[in-house]
């Protein structure tokens, strides 16, 4: 009781727990070769997914419902069986090895927590079913409750218990296992937005602590973002992209990255010529043109200048709607014959108005063409 | 490693592999259900198309002579006992369950309106009785109904029966005990519908109709019908193939269906009538199921009725 | 008529409604302290027909009879029950309308026509066979064939409320088949079984048709044995015993009653 006072007390806890409860052996790597999954006749969930994902990394799955990332961490976890491919885990092949027989735990959507057991028993229930003796059981459950401090929850029976706390329960009892990778199926998507921020930065603590690799399934890109050390976009059974969070915002591959990364300003192009692109916005010069046949331009990369100011990669433009955010504005603008969205921050100057006329200044090294 | 070619066939592995565990949880009860009770019901349907032999049991060859006994022709021509027995079947089951409905309607309905905490007691109160003994139970009111009881004297003296004769066995001590036995059986569903009653649609129906009757039966009456569906299949059914009630508080004159069967497989041994008679039985019980199922389908409220 | 006087005449038809439920019963448990040996009126208190029911030999095995028809069968169904709700459960997404159909079977069929073809059914199997004479085995069987149904209903309905991630986790938390049986469903379906159990028991309490017609000469259970007694002619002794069913199903419901309010979910 008094230690985990003293863990509530200071908020973060010293380095030696965190050994104390995770592995001393080495975190494990995760190498997926050509899986395929189909169910019934015609819904195909994987259509050949590689990945390799790195010892200690917390890799985020990300894509809509029905893009195959939940089935990616079913095989995973072992609860599906993948039709063709290979699954390693830690360097040993576990394509058909059953569930309980993986060192591999999961943090269910709806927790899952077994309602005829109270929360002890719901944590001890993984080390007992490994056989382990009834002290070692007690000592791990009295340490993972210390260390994701849940406190006097430890008595309580689950259905007394409130969202968030299910939550932890649940993380703790997949974590007390000490499993080599620990895979986690959207497990913030039934908490309200503020206990969810609170809960996401909890995890990664945990994470980062533990050094254990972490496998997180999420359709919410502002969440991946934050969380990860990489993201996998995935869309209809196949990865689209997998990059460090920066990369797969910044430098989309595809028209879906991008749109599901949140961006509309894209744009066909017309022709090109050298570094210099054409598209219904008009003529820009880019640093970087590639070979794709869309352009990407980040509203956040934008600046407004006030008037019309003739220069490189400058847009005349007429300001169609405006939406004041406080930190910042949205802005809608008439250019050419088409739209484009701006965000510009509020650092206290003259924000146009609408029907303002402006001139869009993009910088020709943040602009990305990518494919359709 | 030493996996190649294992990969295609992981889909017809599971595959196999569920079809075992279906088997093995659910063969060993639809093998007993199958051997004990859809081998024997067979076994008596064809009965009934074979000849009657010594001690009635059943014979080859081959013939249609029980549903002829069963229609009332006997060696000395023809007469219309069984047919009486099989109207007065119908008649008791359209009569008790029409009451049945008459009574637990307002029941249901005056349950659902109490307060919270008194419901469960209140259908508790209402369905106990049935848990008892459907034997003892009759014999509660072959007691109340016998002669020289005070229900007895009161009938005696409105003139409604003979003197010392007791209201019982007659056709009305089989319409009071069938009656009796199912009401449970209509208050359990109605109240159900009762209780899932859209009341907004109730004051709706008060603003639109005048008269309280109008709304009840343009509004309430509706949204309480899968709920009688319900009730009347689990009252019905059973009601047209009731043997205890009738063999006790009936006697000779209030025999029902039952009756005749069960008597075809004691004393006067016939054992193709009866079979004859029991797949009668069946045929009523499957054109009542199939029938609510149908009204209970256009009702949208199917899923409720298939009891 | 105003809402008031509606009111009270429908609680006037829930008291009569209530008289005529209750009557019979109580008409039976009074004349079973009646001193005379008369239906008719009651001269005065007595427990003499009690006193006779301990000296019965016949209501003796008749009320053994019960318990072992009622126990046995009931765990009988009580397994086979289990596992075929579960598969259901487990295989709900394939069409299993046969299965329905034949699990529906015994609850749907008239008690007449279930007795008689499990009697015909019996007597010729015994013919040929010389297996299955009608006496307590062929009960159980019988009693067995319709508590299946109402078992499996109960168990898989049970399943269905749960959380399908449950059985995952308890496969992730490394639960072997059986470990997953033995520490995760029975347990969480306790509450089912023992409910199933109940209902199993008061089923075959409860039955005479079909206990009647499988019956044997010397495996007469209780209900079997009032039906005797009241064809034969009424004897005040069977009011006492039908009084101590109907007691025993009066604390039933009382349990009942307290179970339910001590669990509100």
């Amino acid at each position: 009781m008094s230690d985990s006072m003293t863990a509530d007390a200071s908020g973060k806890t010293p380095p030696t727990s965190a050994a104390r409860v995770a592995p001393t052996r080495e975190a494990s790597a995760i190498e997926l070769q050509g899986l395929h999954k189909r169910f019934g006749r015609d819904t195909v969930a994987l259509a050949g997914v590689d990945l390799d994902i790195e010892p200690g990394e917390f890799f985020t799955l990300l894509g809509p419902s029905g893009c195959g990332k939940t089935t990616l961490l079913r095989i995973l976890a072992g609860l599906e069986e993948a039709d063709e491919g290979r699954l390693q885990i830690g360097g040993r092949d576990v394509t058909d090895v059953p569930p309980h027989r993986r060192s591999v735990n999961t943090v269910f959507q709806s927790y899952a927590l077994f309602p005829h057991l109270s929360v002890r028993d719901n944590l001890a229930f993984g080390l007992k079913m490994q056989g382990l003796a009834a002290a070692e059981c007690d000592a791990r459950v009295a340490k993972i409750a210390e260390f994701i401090q849940l406190g006097d929850l430890i008595d309580r029976r689950v259905d007394q218990l409130s969202g968030g706390q299910r939550q932890r329960i649940a993380l703790a009892r997949a974590l007390v296992c000490e499993p080599d990778v620990l895979l986690l199926d959207e497990p913030l998507s039934a908490l309200d937005a503020g206990l969810r921020s609170q809960l996401q930065v909890e995890l990664l603590r945990v994470q980062k602590r533990l050094g254990m690799t972490f496998v997180f399934v999420t359709h919410d890109q502002q969440e991946a973002m934050v969380m990860s050390d990489r993201i996998a976009v995935l869309n209809g059974g196949l990865i689209q992209q997998v990059g460090p969070p920066r990369d797969v915002y910044e430098r989309p591959v595809n028209a879906f990255v991008a749109r599901f990364m949140g961006h509309d300003n894209l744009y066909p192009i017309t022709a090109r010529d050298g570094d210099r692109v054409t598209t219904s916005l008009g003529q820009l010069r880019v640093e970087q043109a590639g070979d794709g046949e869309l352009l990407l331009i980040r509203p956040e990369t934008l600046d407004l200048l006030p008037g019309d100011v003739e220069g490189p990669n400058h847009l005349p433009a007429r300001v169609v709607e405006c939406l004041y955010r406080g930190s910042h504005a949205e802005y809608r603008l008439a250019v050419a014959d088409t739209t484009l969205q701006a965000t510009v921050n509020n650092r206290g100057r003259h924000l146009p108005e609408v029907d303002e006329r402006v001139t869009v200044v993009v910088a020709s090294d943040d602009l990305v063409t990518l494919a359709e | 490693m030493a996996y190649s070619g294992t990969l295609p066939t992981a889909r017809s592995r599971a595959m196999v592999r569920e079809a075992r565990h279906l088997l093995m949880t659910v063969a060993p009860g639809a093998s007993w259900i199958v051997f004990f009770l859809v081998l024997p019901s067979a076994y008596l349907m064809s009965v009934a198309f074979m000849s009657s032999g010594t001690y009635g049991l059943p014979e080859m060859p081959l013939s249609l002579e029980s549903f002829r006994q069963l229609a009332g022709f006997g060696f000395l021509g023809w007469s219309p006992g069984n047919l009486y027995t099989l109207l007065r079947s119908l008649w008791q089951t359209l009569v008790s369950t029409a009451l049945v409905v008459i009574i637990a309607y307002p029941i249901a309905y005056y349950i659902s309106t109490c307060r919270a905490r008194w419901r469960p007691i209140m259908l508790l109160a209402v369905v106990v009785p049935s848990w008892t003994n459907q034997v003892i139970r009759t014999f509660g009111w072959m007691n109340l109904l016998a002669p020289g009881t005070p229900l007895s004297g009161v009938a005696e003296s409105l003139g409604l029966i003979a003197p010392n004769m007791g209201l019982y066995p007659s056709n009305f001590a089989v319409t009071l005990g069938l009656v009796y036995n199912f009401l449970p059986f209509m208050v359990l569903p109605l109240y159900a519908a009762f209780e899932k009653l859209d009341i907004a649609q109730v004051e709706a129906a008060q603003d639109l109709y005048a008269s309280p009757l109008r709304a009840f039966w343009h509004a309430v009456f509706p949204q309480t019908l899968p709920g009688l569906l319900a009730g009347v299949v689990l009252v019905a059914i059973p009601a047209f193939g009731m043997y205890v009630i009738p063999e006790l508080l009936g006697g000779g004159k209030g025999m029902m269906l039952g009756n005749l069967v069960a008597n075809q497989f004691a004393g006067s041994a016939n054992w193709p009538l009866g079979a004859a008679g029991a797949i009668l039985m069946l045929i009523a019980t499957f054109i009542g199921l199939f029938a609510m199922r149908r009204i209970g389908k256009r009702l949208g409220g199917g899923e409720e009725v298939v009891i | 008529m105003n809402k008031r006087s509606f009111r009270r005449a429908l609680a006037g038809i829930w008291w009569l409604t209530l008289l005529f439920l209750y009557l019979p019963l109580a008409v039976v448990a009074l004349f079973s302290f009646n001193a005379a040996n008369s239906a008719a009126s009651f001269t005065g208190f007595s427990l003499r027909w009690y006193q006779r029911l301990l000296g019965n030999e016949e209501i003796l095995s008749a009320f053994a009879n019960s318990m072992i028809l009622a126990i046995v069968s009931s765990v009988v169904a009580l397994a086979i029950g289990c596992l075929i709700g579960y598969g259901m459960y487990r295989h709900r997404h394939r069409k299993l309308g046969w299965l329905i159909v034949l699990i529906y079977l015994p609850i749907v069929l008239p008690d007449i026509v279930f007795g008689i073809s499990e009697m015909a059914f019996f007597v010729q199997i015994h013919r040929l066979t010389g297996f299955l004479q009608p006496g307590l085995p062929t009960m159980i069987i019988a009693h067995v064939t319709f508590q299946i149904p109402f078992v499996a209903l109960i168990v898989y309905s049970r399943f269905v409320g749960l959380d399908p991630a449950l059985f995952e986790a308890a496969k992730d938390l490394y639960a072997s088949p059986v470990k997953r049986a033995v520490h995760f469903m029975l347990p969480t379906i306790k509450p089912a079984l023992i409910s199933a159990f109940f209902l199993s028991f008061t089923l075959s309490v409860d039955d005479f048709v079909i206990s009647f017609f499988t019956a044997g000469p010397e495996s007469a259970t209780l209900p079997i044995y009032i039906w005797g007694a009241i064809k034969k002619g009424v004897s005040p002794e069977i009011n006492a015993v039908a009084t101590l069913m109907l007691g025993a199903v009066a604390i039933a419901a009382i349990a009942s009653l307290l179970f339910s309010r001590r669990r509100p979910a």
